[in-house]
């Protein structure tokens, strides 16, 4: 009866069922069997309201919602493309940046590919970028960012391991840039190989335009992270100053969005992805609450000690494992079901708990484009009409160029973690 | 029958969608009054927990509207699979076995936490505001019973012959 119970549940969950059912539908069996008070699963999401950072998650989401609303996109372009746009392959690099930094403010939860897809895609055909390059390369910057601040994996990953925020926002600005740069190199490559890609001449007065265009944008990544290293605003007050900071220039400045017909609608569409992700959080504390109690870490820990003895060796292992991960369930799941998990293994093998939170979200950004079910395969399939196994070869080389990066990223520890020794 | 389940799944819809603007606008102005606060140094004790039940209980309220939305996170290969086939049968026979067993978990859930909350309204104490932890916990039974009934009002949509596409969102 209980084995019959629980492969049901396989099963629902293997049809779609939402996550936060299927861990909750577990915690209930389990604790049913075990002839516990029920009592004891909501005791466990309960908890959920104690974290102490958990206002990020809302606030900037929602400010991240409002920008890629207003014309922010716009002005963010034509400032990086008078920025960037003279380089060979400038146009797409100028996209790695923007995406990047939409990213940073979304949480990779498709929007970058919904919101700018349509911007970008166009801009690059016309440059003379190829349309395999082209649909690679957004499809790629869909979820390039994320290892940078306030990124909502990066704020759940922290809430979830118990490690400081603050310090993972800096942990992975450095890993990020290197993303970037070797995505940029192979621009580069790109548009100095294409006949047809004109280089736009540099301009300082365009430059000192778009500036002007974009003056309101500009100041916030600065006013964020100065707020939070200075010591002046905790990482919950700074998104609470974001969105606030966001609603003034997007409404009242650039007048781009109405605080009564646009706002609420923001408001439930971003609620809408926060309750998604919220619930699987809380549901996910009944459930490893459950895996821990029955000391299931510890036991995969030793049998791995039998079969591995090196901190290297597992760091391969970890690779592959979340690679897998990465590629079958989208970022949020996988970060509140497999931390619990992984972390207390890979202290055991002395990895950094910073250096493993970079190494944890590298792979899953990766994910976000692995084939056969990759979630920004899928969204750019969608937005762009076309079949999803034109995305797995059009992502190819991008896959190998971030694998390139993981590796480094994952052996060289220094990367992560200089700011802190 | 079913069109009373549609009516209050509207009404539902109306409520969690007006109650999440209040929420976050609450979060966020009383959030920027401690900062301006701190300057003058004071701050408001009850507004950190009272902000973070805000953010719980907009948890469900957004879970809510996603049920109807169809956009939870979940492992959706098989739908993908089914989409890139075109078959509109199979995805709406998908959503309602999904949405069913849905439905039955979060009821057990909203009956599971109820239980909770009425042993923390006998054995709780006040936690701020003069508010008693009972009814902060109220807010998973209340919670979890609308997101229920908003998979309900799903199950029924698809049972009817022609129920609006929610497959599509």
């Amino acid at each position: 009866m209980e084995f019959f119970i629980y492969f049901l549940i396989l099963v629902l969950a293997l049809l779609g069922t939402p996550i936060f059912v299927v861990m909750s539908a577990f915690a209930l069996t389990a604790f049913s069997f075990a002839d516990i008070e029920l009592a004891a699963v909501p005791i466990e999401i309960y908890r959920l309201a104690a974290a102490p950072t958990l206002l990020t998650i809302p606030l900037f989401t929602f400010a991240g919602y409002i920008m890629a609303e207003s014309g922010s996109p716009n002005r963010i372009f034509r400032l990086t493309q008078a920025a960037l746009g003279w380089l060979p392959g400038g146009v797409a690099i100028v996209s790695l940046v923007i995406c990047a930094f939409f990213t940073a403010f979304t949480g990779a939860s498709g929007v970058t590919i919904i919101a700018l897809g349509g911007l970008l895609y166009p801009i690059l055909i016309k440059e003379g970028f190829s349309e395999k390059f082209t649909l690679g390369i957004i499809t790629t910057s869909g979820s390039l960012g994320l290892l940078f601040p306030p990124s909502l994996p990066i704020i759940l990953y922290g809430l979830v391991a118990k490690v400081d925020i603050d310090k993972l926002f800096l942990a992975g600005i450095v890993p990020g840039i290197l993303l970037i740069a070797i995505l940029s190199l192979w621009a580069i490559k790109n548009g100095a190989k294409s006949p047809a890609t004109e280089r736009t001449k540099f301009s300082t007065e365009e430059l000192k335009a778009a500036i002007w265009g974009a003056r309101y944008e500009i100041p916030l990544p600065i006013l964020v992270l100065t707020g939070i290293y200075g010591g002046y605003t905790t990482a919950s007050e700074a998104s609470a100053f974001t969105a606030a900071y966001v609603i003034l220039i997007e409404c009242i400045l650039y007048k781009d969005l109405s605080i009564r017909k646009d706002l609420p609608r923001i408001v439930n569409d971003s609620m809408t992805l926060v309750g998604a992700i919220l619930l699987i959080l809380c549901c996910a504390l009944g459930m490893t609450n459950y895996l821990v109690d029955e000391e299931i870490p510890m036991k995969i820990l030793e049998f791995m000690k039998t079969q591995i003895d090196s901190q290297v060796v597992f760091l391969i292992y970890l690779n592959i494992f979340l690679l897998i991960v990465g590629a079958l369930m989208d970022i949020f799941s996988a970060i509140v079901i497999v931390v619990p998990l992984i972390v207390p293994i890979a202290n055991a093998f002395g990895v950094h708990p910073i250096h493993l939170a970079i190494i944890f979200l590298t792979n899953l950004e990766i994910g976000y484009i692995t084939p056969p079910v990759g979630i920004n395969l899928f969204i750019s399939s969608f937005r762009f009409k076309k079949p999803v196994t034109t995305l797995y070869r059009a992502s190819l080389p991008y896959l190998v160029l971030l694998l390139i990066a993981l590796i480094i990223i994952t052996y060289v520890p220094a990367l992560s973690l200089f700011w802190f020794e | 029958m079913t069109s009373i389940i549609q009516k209050a799944d509207q009404a539902l819809d109306r409520f969690c969608q007006i109650t999440l603007v209040v929420a976050v606008a609450l979060m966020l102005s009383l959030t920027l009054l401690n900062i301006v606060l701190r300057w003058i140094g004071h701050s408001i004790l009850w507004v950190e927990p009272f902000v973070r039940h805000l953010v719980f209980l907009a948890a469900f309220l957004g879970g809510s509207l996603a049920a109807s939305r169809n956009s939870h996170i979940g492992i959706d290969i098989v739908s993908k699979i089914l989409e890139a086939r075109g078959s509109e049968k199979g995805l709406k026979i998908l959503c309602l076995i999904t949405a069913a067993a849905s439905m039955i978990v979060v009821a057990w859930l909203a009956w599971a936490s109820w239980e909770f909350m009425l042993s923390e309204l006998e054995f709780g104490q006040e936690a701020f505001l003069g508010i008693h932890s009972g009814i902060l916990v109220g807010i998973m039974p209340l919670g979890f019973a609308i997101i229920a009934l908003r998979f309900l009002a799903v199950v029924t949509t698809l049972g009817k012959p022609s129920g609006k596409d929610i497959t599509g969102s």
